[in-house]
């Protein structure tokens, strides 16, 4: 029986038969709403995932504490941290998500904009690892808060660590953007905000003169690390992979001449640097850093 | 007397805290970092009877951890004092913390655990396991603990007549009385233990604290009724009335029943939620009825035994079930194959020692001395036991993400390592940066300084090598080959070197200080010394260099060990490292002669795991060009694969 035959199937398909109309109904209403229903999953599950904000930053910043104040609005007692964590937090009253600034208070989608994923990232020379993973997985992440102990930048060692850190988080920042840009998708903005922490300690430098500060700093690691010995990588593992994204490996215009924050915003990496203090002082002072995670939201 | 007892999550926040004397911060903070991150002090295995203690600035803390839930118990104690319970305690609260909460410590998402309620369980435990010790200690101070369940009758029995033994049993009469239909004033009043008792003790004399904590200490002391010790005292005041509530004569056993039996007048009375509340609490969870049809009151002690017994016993079968019966055990092992390919298997000792047996002799294959092999496996070890395995993975490429981790944890410096960062904030202070060589003979002590030697004046800096090998023939000359042929090199690029030598048969450390003093004179800005190689387990050779160090006071030592030495890597470093006396050690590693191993660079390994000073430089080849830093994550995949 061939296709051409008096009852074939492609004869019924243009006959004017009950069972024909049906299939062609059922075709015609079942195929727009599945073509919907796929596009509109794919966007709901792009929306859906939680929006995130991760904490790094050296040890003993006060980025567990930050994550405590949080969660439970008050402070709670710390340590050093040895795993990440991550925690569902919302923003506190006064500050409303930019995602939602013309939404009612009482909207269920206003109360769903405001909360986010807080994730807190052990600190310790040896664990940053954790760090630069989540660097990496970036679904949802829409932004960066670098926690600094603006007393202890004051002094020298303390800004060589901190700034040490900075320059490696923005510089993975930087390759992350590079190599999203070479695979033809555009880098998403990732902004970044340098946390001054405990203000209220009497050595601590304000906000500006520790962004200028660790501006500094980061040139002088910068010219350092431009100088510095090449990596034993390519040697040992006898596979010529080095110096193969020479560009790439320096922070900012090329690496010269002094660095500041502002080179960055070309690869979609805008630093802001804003003031606080958790522990200590009269009270809990983080406004500006909520203020800075709701135009983030 | 114990300081403090903590209860932290490895993400370091505290779950809950007592403190009778406060204790700075930093205490816990360098254990953690000391013992957890860095691990410097290696932590006695499970089976030993007792728990490791590290000790700080006068304090002695011991510890526990719950793998699992992520949890760290820290009890905190001056090193005076010596208690023979904490260990027991440690142990009790443990159990006792994880059956209470571990519902609410596996929920994702949070940090908050809401365990206020935890105080009377822990004074509790605390006055049993202190009242044991005091009443052992008249006997034999060194008895046995016996476990708590067979003296419990008796403390039961004695509750009645010591007011402090109740004191911590109201506040579960106030879980009970949340139930109740009218709740007594003082049940609303939040329990915050941790909070309120930091408050009563004064800091030990002496102690170091951090700016923070002196101004917070100068802010309570002005403050001059705190609300906590405020709040002890009406606790104790309410001792009484709690009291009177608990003798179960006629009067407490009639309130009781009137508060149980009522449900019809709470309905009445109560809005929706109080009856939620009450259809949630069973009377069987937190009391009974006696044969006299008398409800009471589920007793505290009770309850800490069952929950402790529980704990103990989820322990016990699941280290039991191992060894089960003939045919459980084929049947186990079928299914045990079928997890180890599809995953979600809990690992046990057994399910390890082979894989880790394997792990082992790869590492051995890799150069890496057995010491240090064994120590990585039981790590892993550690680190694994209990878990579960994720889907679709084996036992073997679990323990190797593993053992990876633990490499890269281990081989990762805890501090930078940028030698011209140091030398600019060093010459900044005005003299010149010293950096020392050390090293067994023969391993390239005096190629691999030239090599250091040659990559600082690329960095146009201004270099004086000082030959303090004394000792061995042709060793200055060859250091002037070096600097010549340096010389050389440099006149394009603009560094300076020369060499300091005073010939042959002098003190070594008398040298290099001269040389100090010459290159502060005239303009170097770094000194580097070359010594004599000597052989690591030679006391009289090893005993100069305490002179050595504290004569030419140099900024770095660096220690040099060849990439082809097996076990013995591990003595080498140990020796060299403990050679310069008290307070002054090692700061890194060079190792020389990478370029003739192959993969096998397992000394590095060794080294860095013997005595945790980071490997700053790897000697690639002949020439001045090859030296390198040290890329961690590619020497880990040449271990691993």
């Amino acid at each position: 029986m061939a296709w051409y035959d008096e009852d074939s199937w492609a004869t019924a398909a243009f006959a004017p038969k009950l069972s024909t109309i049906i299939v062609v109904g059922l075709i015609t209403f079942l195929v727009p709403i599945f073509l919907h229903y796929l596009a509109y999953r794919r966007a709901a599950a792009s929306a859906k995932a939680t929006k995130g904000i991760l904490l790094i930053g050296p040890s003993g910043a006060g980025k567990t504490a930050f994550l405590t104040t949080a969660e439970r609005k008050s402070i709670a007692q710390t340590h050093t941290s040895t795993a990440p964590l991550t925690i569902r937090a919302t923003l506190p009253s006064p500050h409303v998500p930019a995602s939602a600034a013309f939404r009612a208070p009482g909207d269920p989608s206003f109360e769903r904009a405001r909360s986010f994923n807080l994730t807190d990232t052990p600190g310790h020379g040896k664990l940053r690892r954790f760090a630069t993973s989540k660097l990496n997985d970036t679904l949802g992440l829409c932004g960066i808060i670098f926690v600094v102990d603006a007393a202890y930048i004051s002094e020298d060692p303390g800004l060589v660590e901190t700034s040490e850190y900075l320059h490696d988080t923005l510089l993975a920042l930087q390759k992350r953007a590079a190599s999203s840009s070479k695979s033809g998708r555009e880098a998403k903005e990732l902004p970044v905000l340098i946390a001054a922490n405990k203000l209220d300690l009497f050595t601590a430098l304000p906000p500006h003169l520790a962004k200028l500060q660790l501006e500094k700093a980061i040139s002088r690691v910068r010219r350092s690390r431009a100088k510095g010995l090449k990596n034993s990588g390519a040697t040992l593992s006898e596979g010529d992979d080095g110096g193969a994204d020479e560009e790439s490996e320096w922070l900012g215009e090329w690496g010269e001449g002094e660095f500041e924050f502002t080179q960055l915003e070309e690869v979609g990496v805008t630093v802001s640097v804003a003031g606080g203090n958790l522990v200590g002082g009269e009270k809990v002072d983080v406004d500006a850093w909520w203020e800075w995670v709701a135009e983030r939201l | 007397m114990l300081d403090t007892f903590e209860i932290l999550t490895t993400s370091g926040v505290v779950l809950w805290s007592r403190a009778y004397v406060p204790v700075g911060a930093n205490i816990i903070n360098s254990l953690i970092r000391d013992v957890f991150i860095e691990e410097r002090i290696q932590p006695q295995s499970e089976d030993s009877s007792s728990k490791p203690t590290y000790r700080k600035d006068g304090y002695t803390l011991k510890w526990t951890s719950e793998k699992d839930l992520g949890l760290i118990f820290v009890a905190v104690y001056q090193s005076l004092v010596h208690l023979t319970w904490i260990d027991k305690l440690l142990d009790n609260v443990r159990a006792l913390f994880t059956g209470l909460y571990g519902e609410q410590l596996k929920k994702e998402h949070t940090s908050v655990v809401s365990c206020e309620k935890f105080a009377p369980y822990f004074e509790r435990q605390m006055q049993e396991l202190e009242g044991q010790s005091d009443a052992s200690s008249s006997t034999a101070p060194n008895a046995k603990l016996t476990p708590p369940s067979t003296d419990n009758d008796s403390a039961e029995e004695s509750s009645p007549k010591q007011p402090n033994l109740l004191k911590p049993q109201r506040p579960l009469y106030d879980t009970s009385a949340d139930s109740t239909p009218v709740p007594t004033p003082d049940t609303s009043r939040p329990n915050t233990p941790g909070q309120s008792h930091l408050l009563t003790g004064r800091p030990k004399l002496g102690q170091k604290l951090s700016r923070r904590d002196k101004k917070k200490a100068a802010g309570l002391n002005s403050a001059p009724a705190s609300s906590g010790d405020e709040a002890g005292t009406k606790r104790k005041g309410k001792g009484a009335a709690a009291k009177k509530n608990r003798v179960w004569g006629e009067f407490g056993a009639d309130e009781e029943d009137d508060s149980v039996l009522d449900y019809s007048q709470s309905d009445l009375r109560d809005d929706a939620s109080a009856n939620e509340a009450l259809e949630e609490i069973k009377p069987e969870t937190w009391g009974r009825k006696t044969n006299k049809g008398q409800f009471v009151l589920k007793d505290l002690d009770e309850e800490m035994d069952q929950i402790i017994a529980e704990q103990n016993a989820k322990k016990q079968s699941s280290t039991a079930s191992a060894s089960g019966g003939l045919v459980g055990s084929s049947l186990g092992a079928i299914g045990g194959l079928f997890r180890n390919v599809v995953g979600g298997k809990t690992l046990t000792k057994e399910d390890l020692a082979k894989s880790l047996k394997g792990m082992e002799e790869h590492l051995l294959k890799k150069n890496v001395a057995r010491e240090a092999a064994v120590r990585l496996c039981e790590s892993v070890e550690r680190d694994l036991m209990g878990l579960k395995t994720s889907s679709f993975t084996t036992v073997e490429s679990t323990i190797r993400t593993s053992m990876e981790k633990a490499l890269t944890k281990m081989l990762t410096p805890t501090s930078s390592l940028d030698l011209l960062r140091e030398i600019q904030t060093v010459n900044a202070s005005g003299r010149p940066y010293v950096l020392s060589i050390v090293g067994v003979n023969g391993v390239g002590k005096s190629t691999n300084l030239s090599k250091i030697a040659f990559f600082l004046l690329q960095n146009h800096h201004r270099v004086l090598v000082a030959a303090a090998d004394t000792f061995r023939s042709g060793a200055v000359e060859q250091l002037r080959v070096h600097v010549r042929n340096l010389k050389e090199l440099s006149k394009r690029e603009g560094g300076e070197v020369d060499l300091f030598e005073k010939g042959y048969g002098k003190d070594a450390a008398n040298i290099a200080a001269d040389a100090v003093v010459h290159a502060s004179k005239s303009n170097f800005n770094v000194v580097l010394i070359d010594t004599a190689g000597r052989r690591h387990n030679d006391q009289r050779l090893m005993s100069s260099l305490e002179k050595f160090g504290k004569l030419a006071k140099p900024d770095k030592i660096l220690m040099v060990g060849e990439a082809l030495v097996g076990s013995d890597s591990v003595a080498q470093a140990r020796n060299f490292n403990a050679s310069f006396g008290p307070g002054r050690g090692l700061d890194g590693f060079v190792i020389s002669k990478c370029d003739t191993v192959g993969d096998m660079v397992g000394t590095l390994v060794s080294m860095v795991h013997a005595t945790g000073i980071p490997v700053v430089f790897l000697g690639v080849g002949q020439h001045y060009a090859d030296l390198r830093g040290l890329n961690v994550g590619n020497v880990c995949r040449l271990l691993m694969n």
